[in-house]
């Protein structure tokens, strides 16, 4: 017998794009909309709304926590509200606190929403923001260091240990564009997939990170309606119930960070929330990871035992996780494909994991998708939140 | 656009004060628990392992090995572009503790993992910062 409480009954989204004329109330107005629409639900069912936290936008998110969100949109039914933040990993704690809401009688339907416009932050505020944010300020930022270094340590460490090649790295990008360049809500919706040699002609960031394997910040945001596992099955809509949670918290430094504990994390946090759902691995129909660089893949799917010891990247060039390949794999082609929205892409994920359930992913719909492990990691990578979510109870 | 090219220097707390005042007499100090002997790195204000505050140093041997690496090239923040390239490097000292440095005087070509190297010291702003180099053979 299932033990899911909570279910996904309605999305919305908005294109990811850096366009600033299109406003945080713009983007709020059409997402939580469109998800309240396509749960069925009229605005005075909402009982609860949760936002995700946006990171260096000290307006919007001043607004969001002091609960303008309820009485902009009329939601007249609203018992309360609250703004979450968690890094990467703030959606996920949106809906740990709306399944908690809902089984304890606050809210019986919770929005929760991310909204993220990159384009407006002034560029000194946004380098002094993604320079300090996840680093410590004595021991790590006085020597230079960057995300995209810290991205490049782990990953340096993890092709000496494994022997994954540049080549197998750089398929990652072809892999994660190709679901990309399928999904219109993605910065590179219809644009031309990069071959492994593109992406290793791009230039050098840092080692072993090409400018290709990085990220491209963008405007975006995401809306989901949640109710109970029972209100979801007697509404009788398209639902995606989550069967399976789990999690690891590693370190806040990131050079106390141990990667056998993050490894060992990963690892657990998959079987443990796998075996919360009652299923095996064999059961998961789509991978849906969040590890926001393309460099962290091979290794992830190596944890998971998707891909055997020392054969992770081997799978991405043999295109086993693009699109037409015979393992889904992070269908919105996690940041790299769809544009880094911040604490979004975690959104963005979940979306994608309700749309998949609900049988709404369009070009990139996952053949009789029925399990759906999705993972989100907070900051420069403190935890790890395994969940998984199913089609049916 | 008004960007800070300042040169940044740690933000210290009390308890670590003497680590820096340390590298100024040219010494690489490692924190120890007298009460569970833990090594401590970064320092602690009371020990991680079993919140002693009876907490003294050592002085390292300033000898580690390189455990990760990656050198930078491009998009590193503006006030630390006329210093590319430059790696940094998680190394872990021969006292037990890792942490993370910047491995000078070699090209980035030489480094490898595993690679004995040694403290040598970098001034910034009345800090010595731990930088490390390859030890001569």
């Amino acid at each position: 017998m299932s033990n899911a409480k909570v279910a996904i009954i309605g999305v919305g989204e908005v294109p990811t794009a850096n366009l600033p004329e299109r406003t945080h109330w713009d983007i709020i107005y059409d997402t939580c909309i469109e998800a309240i629409q396509d749960a069925g639900l009229h605005r005075n069912d909402i009982e609860g709304v949760i936002s995700v936290a946006p990171q260096a936008q000290p307006k919007i998110t001043s607004e969001l926590a002091f609960g303008k969100l309820p009485e902009e949109l009329g939601l007249d039914g609203c018992k309360d509200t609250v703004s979450c933040n968690a890094g990467g990993s703030s959606t996920s704690n949106c809906l740990r606190l709306a399944e908690q809401w809902i089984e304890s009688g606050v809210a019986k339907a919770v929005l929760v929403q991310h909204v993220t416009l990159h384009s407006t932050i002034p560029l000194a505020d946004q380098i002094n923001f993604f320079a300090k944010a996840g680093v410590d300020l004595q021991w790590e930022y006085p020597f230079g260091t960057t995300y995209n270094i810290m991205m490049g340590l782990i990953a340096n460490r993890f092709m000496h240990e494994s022997g994954c090649t540049p080549e197998e790295m750089a398929s990652v990008v072809t892999a994660l564009r190709s679901w990309a360049a399928r999904d219109p809500n993605s910065m590179f919706y219809k644009k031309e997939v990069p071959t492994v040699e593109k992406v290793l002609a791009s230039g050098m960031i840092n080692t072993p990170l090409h400018r290709r394997e990085s990220n491209v910040l963008g405007d975006g945001g995401s809306a989901m309606v949640l109710v109970s596992a029972e209100d979801a099955k007697r509404l009788k809509r398209p639902a995606a119930y989550k069967l399976g949670d789990s999690a690891r918290y590693f370190s806040g430094t990131c050079v106390m960070r141990d990667y056998k504990k993050v490894y060992d994390g990963l690892r657990v946090t998959a079987k443990e929330a796998m075996a919360q759902a009652g299923i095996t691995k064999d059961q998961v129909s789509l991978w849906n990871c969040y590890l926001a660089y393309p460099l962290v893949h091979p290794l992830m799917a190596e944890l998971l035992e998707v891909a055997p010891p020392g054969q992770g990247g081997k799978y991405f060039l043999q295109g086993r996780m693009s699109f037409g390949g015979d393992i889904p794999w992070s269908t919105i082609g996690d940041a790299p494909g769809r544009g880094h929205t911040g604490s979004g892409v975690s959104a963005a994920h979940y979306v994608e994991t309700a749309r998949q359930l609900m049988g709404k992913a369009g070009e990139r719909q996952v053949k009789d998708c029925k399990y759906v492990y999705q993972n989100t990691m907070g900051g420069s990578g403190f935890n790890n939140i395994a969940t998984i979510w199913g089609k049916e109870i | 656009m008004d960007l800070d090219l300042t040169k940044p220097v740690p933000e210290t707390q009390p308890w670590s004060e003497q680590f820096w005042q340390g590298t100024k007499q040219g010494k690489l100090l490692v924190q120890v628990c007298e009460d569970c002997t833990a090594r401590i790195f970064y320092p602690r204000k009371a020990c991680p392992k079993c919140w002693s505050r009876n907490l003294d140093w050592i002085e390292a041997s300033g000898k580690a090995t390189v455990y990760t690496f990656s050198t930078a090239y491009s998009m590193v923040e503006p006030k630390f572009m006329d210093e590319l390239p430059y790696t940094i490097a998680y190394v872990d000292l021969d006292e037990g503790v890792r942490m993370m440095t910047r491995i000078v005087e070699c090209e980035p070509e030489q480094i490898r993992f595993g690679m004995k190297v040694e403290v040598v010291f970098h001034e910034r702003g009345g800090f010595q910062l731990p930088y490390f180099r390859p030890v001569k053979p």
